[in-house]
């Protein structure tokens, strides 16, 4: 699977891309979404290592608009109802993940990211 | 019946010889290892337990992702691993393993496709051995190192040994004709060897597909076929001849796994010992937590850490 969870994580590493390679611009893609258990303390102690800006902007590229640019301080539980939803309910089945700097494509099949480079590629 | 034997790795090319001798054999036999790994070994159940809620791990080599539905008893779902392999045919299986859907990467573990330190902790299961150089499974620790956080990232490495349990039913080959000093040399690099698959060819019309409803089924009809001694009594039910398929490993000699993840911490800047056994304020090191054998593997835990 490709959710915004594991997005948030992934950079590209071709050979020599070490700058401005994360986060991956989807291409390309389609969605489904999928219902997952909501777990409030996976949330909570999740956030502090979130990248923010990148869950945000991600999130935009695939329609949901839900999340606020600046990260709240107050962990109510409508909020940690979006974060869930954006980070574990939207499934990136096909399409592509693109760096921003190299522009190498990442392409995403039945649900599986493919970061595996050609051997020229390997850093 | 001896049924390891031991091999030597063309040096010119381990990445090819690791395609042909790992790669393709865990896409070719990927349902049916599945079905032979099911039960968690103690030691990593303990160490995905003991997680703190809001943990981000990844499980390099997944294989079908036993591991990655564990976590804290009571609450599995307040840590995440992310699981990644080489197989493509076993991440299939490990996207959905123990019933839920889990993250899975295509990926390789002499690279490391995500931001540096973005893990609390990693684990290594059954993989580093088969990388067919020592500089190659050096670069594979390296590689899960930057993978953790250099502030209190933990991880877990499992390697198959040399020194067997007594219930296995691998015998080692043994090169007794080796001069005493040879011997010892051999000890401390431990040794490259083939394992076999039997994978029986199954009598039903379509041994391909795999589908949920149909594991139980095929989990009983197949069930451990690895290295038995068995297998000829099996063989007047199967229409077609088992097929063999040869696995690479390094075996692991007694201390080469701390040697390894020493050696790769220290040329990554590391000092390796307790936290605070280093020089001046920001330094960052490496403990070993804990190290030993359990069931014919030897397996190390690390923690990293800065002063």
């Amino acid at each position: 699977m490709v959710r915004l969870i594991t997005h948030n994580i992934l950079a590209c590493h071709a050979k020599g891309c070490t700058t401005n390679n994360f986060p991956l611009q989807f291409q390309d893609v389609s969605i489904e979404l999928r219902e997952a258990e909501f777990n409030a303390d996976f949330l909570r102690g999740f956030l502090p290592r979130l990248e923010w800006a990148a869950l945000v902007s991600a999130a935009r590229q695939l329609g949901d608009t839900s999340l606020p640019e600046q990260q709240p301080e107050m962990l109510d539980d409508e909020f940690l109802q979006k974060l869930h939803h954006v980070l574990l309910e939207i499934h990136v089945e096909e399409g592509a993940m693109v760096c921003p700097n190299c522009k190498h494509v990442y392409p995403i099949s039945n649900g599986i990211p493919n970061m595996l480079l050609a051997e020229h590629e390997i850093g | 019946m001896p049924n390891v034997k031991a091999t030597t790795v063309s040096a010119e090319d381990p990445q090819a010889y690791e395609d042909a001798h790992v790669h393709a054999v865990y896409d070719s036999i990927a349902p049916h290892f599945s079905s032979t790994r099911y039960k968690p070994w103690p030691i990593i159940a303990a160490f995905l337990s003991s997680l703190a809620p809001g943990s981000v791990g990844v499980d390099l080599g997944t294989g079908n992702g036993k591991y990655l539905p564990l976590g804290p008893p009571g609450s599995p779902g307040c840590v995440w691993t992310v699981g990644l392999d080489r197989s493509r045919n076993l991440l299939e299986i490990a996207r959905t393993a123990g019933g839920g859907l889990r993250e899975v990467v295509w990926g390789d573990v002499l690279d490391r496709p995500w931001r540096l330190g973005a893990f609390d902790y990693a684990i290594s299961i059954a993989t580093i051995h088969h990388l067919a150089t020592h500089a190659r499974r050096k670069a594979a620790v390296k590689r899960l190192l930057e993978s953790i956080s250099p502030t209190h990232g933990r991880a877990l490495v499992y390697v198959w040994a040399i020194e067997q349990d007594e219930l296995s039913k691998r015998s080692i080959p043994v090169e007794s004709d080796a001069a005493p000093t040879e011997a010892a040399k051999q000890a401390s690099r431990g040794q490259d060897v083939f394992v076999p698959w039997v994978l029986a060819q199954p009598a039903e019309p379509k041994p391909k597909a795999r589908r949920k409803g149909k594991a139980t089924d095929r989990e009983a009809s197949q069930r451990s076929q690895e290295e038995v001694k068995a297998t000829d009594d099996a063989a007047p039910t199967e229409i077609e001849p088992p097929k063999v398929f040869e696995r690479y490993y390094h075996m692991f000699a007694k201390g080469e796994l701390n040697e390894l993840v020493t050696e790769a911490a220290s040329e990554m800047g590391l000092s390796v010992g307790v936290p605070g056994s280093a020089q001046g304020p920001g330094a960052c090191g490496m403990e070993i937590v804990q190290d030993g054998w359990e069931r014919s593997n030897y397996y190390v835990e690390l923690r990293r850490w800065k002063q």
